[in-house]
């Protein structure tokens, strides 16, 4: 076994290389910006801008999704390449997923595997390259959990289909290009092989986006009004929206892996040194030192499973139920990390503080405890799936579908 | 033994429902929140008028001379809103401050006022967010010719925004702290208002503020012992608006299992949704139960320090942790800050942390029970 993220193999230290002086020199100007999280109501245009134009920039090479096949936009790399574009652009905080603020890093790869030649061509290098922006559109007022149960129906009407519903939660406070939508293609069929999956354009006349302010920041609810979209954008085929699905959230159920770690302890540590109480800092003080080591080994466990993941994405042998469990898992720290912290600064754990990359301010840590419990579907469905894949009381186990 | 409340609490509690449902019904109350509209100072005067302010405060002082249970069975309706405003700062915890501390010409002039509403009195106690304590008091109170002068800034005053006077607990020369009296419109006070995950909190600054001798409170050097005195009263009362805050999300939460359909059927058949509203339901009557019986040890003349500080410890984790598991139920909808559970989970945040966390209470129980050798 290997745990290093650095050991390059001899072939590949010049790529690192590479890597990090084009990244010094394009990220020059972002010294004094201050990441907000992958969406969110702080982030301000400026920001925005030089993220938007960096991921424009890293698309250009190929280097958003390195193991891409150059046709698609891609750069036809090697995982160890993949690995090293992830390590340097950590180094910024950055995340390759989350350069901006799109959900490319899922639909691509569900395009790859399921979409024809013809859509790989077309829908593919914009997106990898980093051009547009995808919002995930799945949740109905109606369904919630069930996704299955979608109410928002696509009926075939000759080569278009017309769709008409309501999705609630997606997105985030900027304008889409792209909605990838789970829909209705047959009222009549039977569950699971009732539906169909599109790739819908966000500026089809009958489309209409309306905020919403939750905890985490900006959603939206999405208004499909008759919306005449040409058949070319239903992707997997006719009925075939399930099996799309399963690729889809085994991808953003945590089977995407990630090798960044968690700087929050880092900072804790940071700020605890800093603030003296009665003239002692309180890094200095027992019970915090205590607090601030479960706080650390429960989030490197969180950062093994993110790399476990990672890694048996990577050498497709999809983990059987490694995502879920890294999920539910994650949720939990969080939401503990968010106590913990309130306990250790007190008060100081509700004020935001600008002035750092918004993963590591306090405030967010602790509101996303709550906050983030629901995203890509609850802890409960988490543990489901967890349950069905490990075969908990059944004797067969649901196999974890592959992904890209 | 007896666990009921008795005709007239019940009657207390009635009226209190009552005027909560009328003058802040969910749909306003979220705006209000929403809006950072949490002062509501005229609904609190309002509310003074029906005696909720200074309820314990002897009558020769203007108070109701109402028993500790019979206020908190009002501060339980007031939580089940949340309804925000300076009921428990200026009501109870101001007005027990100035009745533990004050000389009786203070008294006379100062608690008639708070229990009428007219003056809204807040602690503004520790300087800094991280530490609750007599430590994180370091605000400067230096004698000059001209009189006293105080000097410093206290973050996250609760109900800052609200106030009228301040009492402010410095740190004398002789390094002993003391409480002072300080109207807001004096010259050198300012209030910033602190957003982030907290409600009605605010930053205020003494900025070489003069104060006459005359509004000192208790002696210098007794400030923290004026100040435990009050809290042991006070806080069971704070506690009891945080037990009815669970009370109202067990509630809700428990009516949406009914309602809420997904996967075919009622969520409230899913065995992990049943867990969390088990878990929901212990925090909420521990903390309860606690709550009571510290104000029954209040108003049976017991010793209830180390009560008091449990109860605050027990409720404040159980409003907290009620949220959280409310949150699991109410999964995505319950995080929209226009669903009634959103200004609970705020609440539950900033009174977590008001007066010192569970952590802190924990080990003032601890040192209740348990003197340590060397103190
Ligand atoms: C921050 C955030 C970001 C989001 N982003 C997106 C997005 O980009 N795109 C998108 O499409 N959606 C998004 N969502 C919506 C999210 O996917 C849904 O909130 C989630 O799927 C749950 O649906 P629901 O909220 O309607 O809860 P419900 O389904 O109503 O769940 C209510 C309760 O029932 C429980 N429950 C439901 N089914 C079962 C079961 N079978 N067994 C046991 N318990 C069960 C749940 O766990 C929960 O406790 C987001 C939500 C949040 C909060």
């Amino acid at each position: 076994m290997d745990f290093s993220l650095q050991t390059d193999p001899p072939e590949i230290a010049p790529f690192r290389k590479e890597v990090r002086a084009w990244l010094q020199e394009n990220m020059r100007g972002s010294e004094h910006l201050r990441w907000s999280a992958s969406w969110s109501t702080r982030e301000n245009d400026e920001e925005y801008r030089f993220r938007r134009n960096l991921a424009g920039k890293l698309g250009k090479k190929g280097w958003l999704f390195p193991m891409f096949p150059v046709e698609y936009g891609g750069a036809g790399l090697t995982f160890d390449h993949q690995l090293v574009l992830e390590t340097e652009l950590d180094r910024y905080g950055i995340s390759l997923n989350h350069v901006f603020y799109t959900l490319a890093r899922i639909v691509a790869p569900v395009i790859l595997k399921w979409g024809s030649e013809e859509q790989k061509r077309e829908f593919l290098p914009p997106m990898v390259r980093g051009e547009v922006s995808v919002w995930q559109v799945l949740t109905e007022p109606q369904g919630g959990s069930d996704v299955a149960n979608c109410q928002t129906k696509a009926i075939r009407d000759g080569d278009h289909y017309m769709v008409t519903g309501q999705k609630v939660m997606v997105g985030h406070h900027l304008p889409p290009d792209f909605l990838w939508t789970l829909v209705c293609t047959n009222p009549s069929g039977s569950r699971h092989e009732n539906l169909g999956w599109l790739h819908i354009p966000a500026n089809l006349p009958g489309i209409t986006i309306q905020h919403m302010h939750l905890m985490m920041g900006i959603k939206n609810v999405v208004f499909f009004d008759g919306v005449r979209l040409p058949a070319k954008y239903l992707v997997g085929g006719e009925n075939n929206g399930w099996r799309v699905a399963h690729t889809h959230l085994e991808l953003e159920h945590g089977g995407e892996g990630r090798v960044g770690a968690d700087p929050l302890v880092e900072r804790v540590v940071e700020y605890c040194r800093e603030m003296k109480v009665d003239g002692k800092p309180l890094i200095e003080e027992t019970n915090v030192r205590d607090i601030i080591a479960d706080m650390m080994i429960e989030l490197h466990a969180v950062n093994l499973f993110a790399r476990r993941n990672f890694w048996h994405r990577f050498v497709r042998e999809p983990h059987p139920y490694g995502g879920a469990q890294f999920r539910y898992y994650q949720r939990m720290v969080r939401l503990r990390n968010g106590e913990r912290l309130q306990q250790i600064m007190g008060c100081d754990a509700l004020d935001p503080d600008h002035t750092v990359h918004e993963v590591v301010d306090f405030e967010y840590v602790v509101r996303s405890g709550p906050g983030q419990f629901h995203g890509g579907g609850t802890l409960d469905t988490d543990r489901l799936i967890f349950a069905r894949r490990v075969g908990l009381g059944r004797p067969t186990k649901e196999k974890a579908p592959e992904t890209i | 033994m007896d666990l009921q409340l008795t005709e007239t609490q019940n009657m207390f509690k009635k009226v209190a429902s009552d005027f909560v449902r009328a003058e802040a019904p969910s749909h306003v109350l979220t705006q209000w929140f929403l809006k950072r509209e949490t002062s509501q100072i005229d609904l609190y005067r309002k509310a003074a008028g029906l005696g909720w302010s200074g309820m314990v405060i002897p009558e020769q002082y203007g108070g109701a001379a109402a028993s500790f249970t019979d206020c908190a069975v009002v501060f339980e309706e007031l939580g089940r809103g949340p309804l925000p405003g300076p009921f428990f700062s200026s009501g109870v915890l101001g007005a027990q401050l100035v009745l533990e501390g004050a000389a009786e010409e203070q008294k006379k002039s100062l608690l008639p006022a708070i229990c009428s509403g007219k003056s809204i009195v807040v602690a503004a106690i520790t300087d800094k967010g991280a530490h609750w304590g007599p430590e994180s008091v370091e605000t400067r109170l230096t004698r000059t010719s001209g009189g006293l002068v105080l000097d410093g800034a206290k973050r996250f005053v609760f109900d800052a925004e609200a106030a009228t006077h301040f009492i402010c607990a410095a740190r004398t020369e002789s390094g002993g702290i003391a409480l002072v009296l300080v109207d807001r419109g004096t010259p050198g006070v300012s209030i910033t208002p602190q957003v982030g995950y907290l409600a009605s909190v605010a930053e205020v600054h003494f900025d070489r503020v003069q104060v006459a001798g005359a509004n000192l409170l208790g002696e210098i050097g007794a400030g923290w012992r004026i100040l435990d005195a009050a809290l042991e009263k006070a806080m069971p009362i704070l506690c009891a608006y945080q037990v009815g805050a669970c009370q109202e999300i067990f509630d809700f939460t428990a009516e949406y299992t009914r309602t809420r359909v997904v996967f075919g059927q009622p969520i409230g058949r899913f065995q992990r949704v049943q867990d969390h509203c088990v878990d929901l339901s212990i925090h909420l009557d521990a903390a309860r139960y606690v709550t009571y019986e510290t104000l029954w040890r209040l108003d049976s003349g017991q010793p209830a320090a180390a009560s008091s500080h449990e109860a605050k410890a027990v409720a404040s984790e159980a409003y907290y942790q009620v949220c959280n598991f409310a949150h699991m139920v109410f999964a995505g909808p319950g995080t929209d800050y226009q669903h009634p559970l959103m200004a609970h989970s705020v609440m539950a945040h900033t009174l977590y942390q008001y007066l010192g966390t569970p952590l802190q209470h924990k080990r003032k129980m601890m040192d209740a029970l348990y003197p340590r050798a060397n103190a």
